[in-house]
């Protein structure tokens, strides 16, 4: 096919997602550069193809060259472009580092949401062959493993096995158990793969004597951080499939920010079907659970300074601030904030899908560096974050920067806070 | 007996938590030649079902895979 065409097809990408709200987005920003300080991409690295404005940017002056009657007869007075593989290249590189913390949102005048500006980039690199090929291998690993789950099925169990003889040890109940596809069950649990996640949470059940069950399927989704949305359907369509199969009444996503956006957030609008089931994240849940009195915490059991990390999907993005921090406070003696905190908190740099991409492992450390400068400041020696993807960042920047912490799930510090149940 | 298989490369994926382990064993199939064999031990259980869904899905072929105490060993053949 011509050049032309296929630059055409692609900057067709942007007309056909073009709503009020993209308009607005490719109409309003002033270039006042007020996003710029916001982003710890661009603080951490000086590059200004990093800042916020200067990503969306690419897709706009795509959008005028096709789409504006004077980017079609003098796109240069507008600074149109077409979307060549010099234009392609750059939003590769500048779209697939974004973490979406929309921490750039935040602070922006007209709230311009960088993250979905680069969600029409994703859509424009997917069309030209030229997605993330480790989150494309990633999601299709999962879709193959929803097809495929009678295969899996008996290792999935036994690997439970073990993990339900730790829940027992830990409870002091031999009756202590993993349900796994009980129909009827109150609350389906989807966990992360690994039983690490599945652990804490069974004995925090067990302990609130909750009716529920365990997914067969993992709450990370690469489709949608490969900004291909039919694909995270597809590999959220597997929880909720099995949510209705079960009849259960809600689900309970882990500690997993991005999961819990795309079912909360967006799978009704994919599905464009209303959820028979109540979608409900863990650190809600558990709050929820200690607020009733179902669990007991021990007050102020641990000494040593603790800290709290906003993950951006839970706080910013979900809202979730003063319910995590309620439950770390109430086990923790010493506890100190970090600054700033919540909405204006900094991203941890672990976000987006970065931390599967060996190729942005310096990258990613790098511009971890602001998180670093937070977390000295409050000398706490315990950082806890509901989110496995700022986990997983947290423990690189501690290992690169020395900086002598241990990195703690909320599951983990409420599940080991508990006080026994009579 | 299990016939013993001679890997071309070994990795340790020991306390690597997913997707670490499939990302690790993508970026490392590529350094075998193409029939050649990749040992990777893992100690995340997710892994049973995440490495042989990474391989089916990319068109290698786990040959083997072992399990230990708490100790999963693959053998991923490189396919193309
Ligand atoms: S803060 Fe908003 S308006 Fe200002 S440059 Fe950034 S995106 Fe544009
Ligand atoms: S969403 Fe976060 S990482 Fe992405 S441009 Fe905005 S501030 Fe930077």
């Amino acid at each position: 096919m011509a050049e032309k065409t296929i630059n055409r097809e692609l900057a067709n990408v942007i007309n056909v997602r073009l709503n009020r709200q993209l308009l607005y987005y490719i109409d309003i920003c002033t270039r006042c550069g007020l996003c710029k300080d916001a982003c710890h991409q661009y603080v951490a690295t000086g590059d200004v193809t990093y800042l916020p404005a200067y990503r969306a940017e690419l897709i706009r002056r795509v959008y005028k060259k096709y789409f504006t009657r004077t980017g079609r007869f003098m796109p240069s007075l507008i600074e149109g472009r077409e979307p060549d593989d010099r234009l392609l290249d750059e939003l590769y590189r500048t779209t697939y580092a974004c973490t979406g913390c929309r921490r750039c949102m935040y602070y922006c005048p007209f709230s311009i949401d960088t993250t979905w500006l680069l969600g029409v980039a994703k859509a424009m690199l997917l069309e030209a062959g030229r997605g993330s090929p480790i989150l494309t291998e990633l999601a299709g690993a999962a879709v193959m493993k929803g097809e495929n789950i009678d295969l899996f099925k008996d290792v999935i169990l036994e690997s439970l096995k073990d993990t339900e003889k730790e829940v027992q040890q830990i409870t002091g109940d031999a009756s202590a158990q993993i349900p796994v596809e009980k129909t009827g069950a109150q609350a389906m649990y989807v966990a992360l793969a690994g039983t690490h996640t599945i652990l804490p949470v069974a004995v925090i059940f067990h302990h609130a004597r909750l009716d529920w069950t365990l997914s067969l399927f993992e709450a990370a989704n690469y489709g949608y951080f490969l900004g291909d949305n039919k694909l995270a359907k597809t590999i959220a369509d597997r929880i909720v499939d099995e949510a209705k199969r079960l009849q259960v009444t809600q689900i309970i996503l882990s500690e997993c920010g991005h999961a819990y956006r795309v079912m909360k957030f967006l799978y009704e609008a994919w599905a464009k079907e209303k959820l028979p089931f109540e979608v409900k994240g863990i650190v809600e849940v558990m709050h929820e659970l200690v607020e009733s009195g179902k669990i007991k915490l021990k007050k102020d059991s641990i000494a040593e300074a603790v800290t709290y990390h906003d993950p951006c999907q839970v706080g910013r993005n979900a809202g979730f601030y003063e319910e995590p921090r309620s439950l770390v406070k109430a086990v923790s003696r010493d506890y100190r904030e970090m600054t700033p905190n919540r909405e204006k908190n900094w991203c941890c740099g672990g976000g987006g899908g970065v931390v599967a991409e060996p190729a942005m492992d310096e990258f990613r450390l790098k511009t971890g560096m602001k998180k670093v400068e937070q977390i000295r400041a409050t000398g706490a020696r315990i950082v806890v974050s509901p989110c496995e993807n700022c986990r997983l960042q947290l423990d690189g920047l501690n290992e690169k920067y020395n900086l002598n912490i241990k990195i703690s799930s909320l599951m983990d510090l409420v599940a080991d806070n508990l006080v026994a149940q009579k | 007996m299990t016939e013993e298989i001679k890997p071309d490369l070994e990795i340790d994926l020991k306390g690597l938590l997913c997707p670490l382990p499939m990302v690790r064993v993508s970026q490392n199939i590529s350094k075998i030649p193409v029939g050649g064999v990749l040992k990777a031990v893992a100690t995340d259980p997710g892994s049973l079902a995440d490495i042989p869904s990474w391989a089916r899905t990319t068109g290698n072929e786990v040959l083997r895979v072992d399990k230990g105490d708490k100790l999963y060993t693959f053998y991923v053949k490189r396919v193309k």
